[in-house]
């Protein structure tokens, strides 16, 4: 038996770990391109979402390498992802793959029936070795994700552009060789420290944006144009909840005990929305009504081209009470880098001087206020 | 005499614009970009030269429009801005309290609302070009007729009929048919620019809020049926600023100049020459990872001046310098 799963982020790196400790045989498909996206596409339903033609792409050449068995997230009540593997299945019949696509239920959210099912590819392999891989493989994440939010913070403010993704890169493929909790240790210490010593500009207080949407065109910065680093380059910072390390948190660990992250952003969402439309549209209303009382400048909010639970938030964002802007960005194969850049520019200059508006105004309510005391 | 230069390359049309020290339009110009920016950039410029005074001296460069990096590189700009911005800069110019700028383009329309002086919101059409220039000037020629006597002939119209705007394609039908059961041109002509200005308001502007005072700017501003179309719909006045299908390059020629001022050093302008050099553009497939961009580079005398076109910035760092 082969496993191969399709990209999103820097999930491989984790599941590599896993498969590998658990001595599983695997393949990685090559990392997202056009090729991929071209060859998801030619088998794809024209109107389904970048999330699937990616995903088919990553899939059929998972199976070109010889994997057999393609785990795919999927399951109930999401959105149209619970048809995806099924229908993926088929494709994958049609041009000739006998490979079978295993669903990994992400909407049961159950450690334990994710773990049965990892023990069961892995040709029953203890509980003990199931754990302690398993271990390993989320203290990787975990530190994938340190990184990336460091260089969220680097990005804005470096003097020279393009230092802190480098830096970057070379972390990813450093912790993805790291064989034990020491060495592991060492590498994001040192990158860690390296980030932090990255020459900076002076100008302090860049902009801040909150980056909202779609779960994985927002990990999956190939299907979102890099919209992270072309912010970075215009001196914007940027944050998101969604990572796969809180969401492995939340789903594996603290949900079953009854904690829920996103109860937060469905009771924020509930005066403009109050049920469940799928996906993050129920959470995207409620981050957008949050972070609006925050200190941000703006929202970036990524959905999928055809994405139903995304569309319905975006419709409903403008009319709640909480102002903040906020710009929609469609993710699409056919979506050109040239016009995504034209609306992340004006955004910027839009958030620039809104903000310049507000501090003058400020000055002159703090000067007025200074005069009455007088 | 001090000046400061914009210039705004779009898809269809390049205009430059040049203004005073008191950002006042001391001459300006409008030429179709006919697929060639480098050229009309060139053009433009030694016909605005043309205009200007003998001792003028450029202060500062803005460029603007689709091919704003392009156009920045060959005249050495001070500064480089995306038309939505160059646009909401020029309407608050001319009309301080303005509150919506709707701009129709060659190939792009867009809706800027602004609050307090401030842009607070934005759209612009993605996938669809209905409603934008390039399709009424189609249409004009498919009538044999200039889009001047479009304009003219629409407001002849009497009871203009439904036509369908959704999509040029369905657009384009729908008046045939409705020329072959024999409704009068003007009333067709006129029931499309309803249709636009329909098209236009359910996509661009939904879910925006559109107050007045409203500036209506762009080459389409120049066709009276569309503007009585929206005066109609919108059931309030428009205003149509006086230079407003050079607006985006004004728009540019302002941000310059408010630049230059921020930073006093001088201005990166390769001078008016740059109207008689050759420049060469070519391109090449990337082959460094599977996305294979392609990558267009920009040349004069064998010296690459500029790359862009890549995923990564892979070429646009060799190439800087």
């Amino acid at each position: 038996m082969r496993i191969g799963m399709p990209h999103m982020g820097n999930l491989h790196i984790t599941l590599k770990t896993l498969f590998e400790r658990l001595g599983v045989d695997y393949v990685i498909p090559p990392s997202n391109s056009q090729r991929t996206l071209s060859l998801g596409a030619k088998y794809s339903p024209e109107g389904l979402c970048i999330p699937f033609k990616l995903t088919l792409g990553n899939l059929i050449e998972c199976a070109a390498m010889g994997a057999d068995t393609l785990l795919m997230p999927g399951g109930n009540g999401i959105c149209r992802l619970g048809y995806y593997a099924k229908v993926q299945q088929q494709v994958l019949r049609e041009i000739g793959y006998n490979a079978e696509i295993v669903e990994l239920g992400v909407s049961e959210r159950k450690l334990i029936g994710f773990m049965q099912m990892i023990k069961r590819l892995s040709n029953d392999a203890s509980w003990y070795r199931l754990i302690t891989s398993f271990r390993f493989a989320l203290a990787k994440l975990h530190a994938l994700d340190a990184i990336e939010r460091s260089v969220q913070k680097v990005r804005p403010a470096e003097q020279v552009k393009g230092a802190a993704q480098e830096l970057y890169t070379s972390a990813i493929e450093a912790i993805d060789g790291a064989n034990d909790y020491a060495s592991l240790k060492k590498i994001k210490k040192s990158y860690l420290a390296q980030l932090d010593a990255v020459p900076r500009q002076s100008r302090a207080n860049p902009l801040k944006v909150r980056v909202i949407g779609e779960f994985y065109v927002v990990l999956e910065p190939f299907s979102n144009l890099d919209v992270e680093v072309e912010l970075g380059k215009l001196g914007v910072e940027v944050r998101r909840t969604t990572f796969i390390s809180e969401w492995t948190k939340f789903s594996l660990f603290l949900n079953p005990l009854g904690i829920n992250e996103k109860e937060r952003y469905q009771r924020a969402a509930m005066p403009y929305l109050k049920h469940d439309v799928g996906g993050e549209g129920w959470e995207s209303v409620g981050e957008k009504v949050l972070h609006a009382g925050e200190d941000y400048d703006g929202i970036i909010h990524l959905a999928p081209f055809t994405c139903m639970p995304e569309i319905v938030a975006q419709n409903i964002m403008p009319t709640t009470q909480e102002d903040i802007p906020v710009l929609t960005i469609l993710c699409d194969e056919q979506m050109g880098k040239a016009g995504m850049l034209t609306r992340l520019e004006a955004f910027v200059d839009l958030l620039e001087r809104r903000r310049r508006a507000r501090l003058a105004c400020n000055n002159v309510r703090r000067a007025y206020g200074s005069l009455l005391r007088d | 005499m001090e000046a400061y230069l914009g210039i705004d390359v779009g898809s269809v049309t390049t205009k430059v614009a040049a203004l005073d020290v008191n950002d006042e339009l001391i001459a300006d110009f409008y030429l179709p970009t006919q697929g060639q920016p480098i050229v009309k950039v060139q053009q433009g410029l030694a016909e605005v030269r043309r205009h200007l005074p003998a001792d003028v001296e450029i202060r500062g460069v803005g460029t603007t429009g689709s091919a704003r990096y392009l156009a920045g590189t060959i005249v050495g700009a001070d500064l480089i801005k995306n038309e939505i911005t160059s646009h909401a800069v020029a309407a608050l110019h001319y009309i301080p309290d303005v509150q919506t700028v709707l701009e129709i383009g060659g190939q792009d329309s867009k809706i800027i609302i602004i609050r307090d002086g401030v842009v607070t919101d934005f759209g612009m059409n993605t996938v669809c070009a209905a409603g934008t220039g390039s399709f009424l000037d189609h249409q004009a020629l498919r009538l044999n007729m200039g889009i001047e006597d479009f304009s003219h002939k629409s407001l002849d119209s009497e009871t203009p009929v439904r036509i369908a705007g959704r999509c040029t394609v369905f657009a384009e039908s729908d008046m045939i048919h409705k020329q072959q059961v024999g409704h009068r041109i003007e009333d067709i002509l006129y029931g499309l620019c309803q249709a636009l200005v329909r098209n236009y308001l359910n996509n661009i502007a939904s879910g925006k809020e559109i107050r007045p005072p409203i500036v209506f700017q762009g080459g389409v501003a120049f066709n009276q049926g569309i503007v009585k179309a929206f005066r109609e719909e919108l059931k309030t006045d428009i205003i149509i600023p006086p230079h407003h299908e050079v607006m985006g390059a004004i728009g540019a020629a302002l941000l310059a100049h408010e630049e230059m001022a921020d930073h006093s050093d001088s201005t990166k302008f390769r001078g008016f020459g740059i109207s008689d050099i050759q420049y060469r553009t070519s391109s090449f497939e990337c082959k460094a990872c599977p996305n294979l961009c392609e990558i267009a580079q920009l040349a004069t005398n064998g010296k690459v001046l500029a790359r862009w076109g890549g995923r990564c910035d892979m070429w646009e760092r060799t190439s800087a310098g």
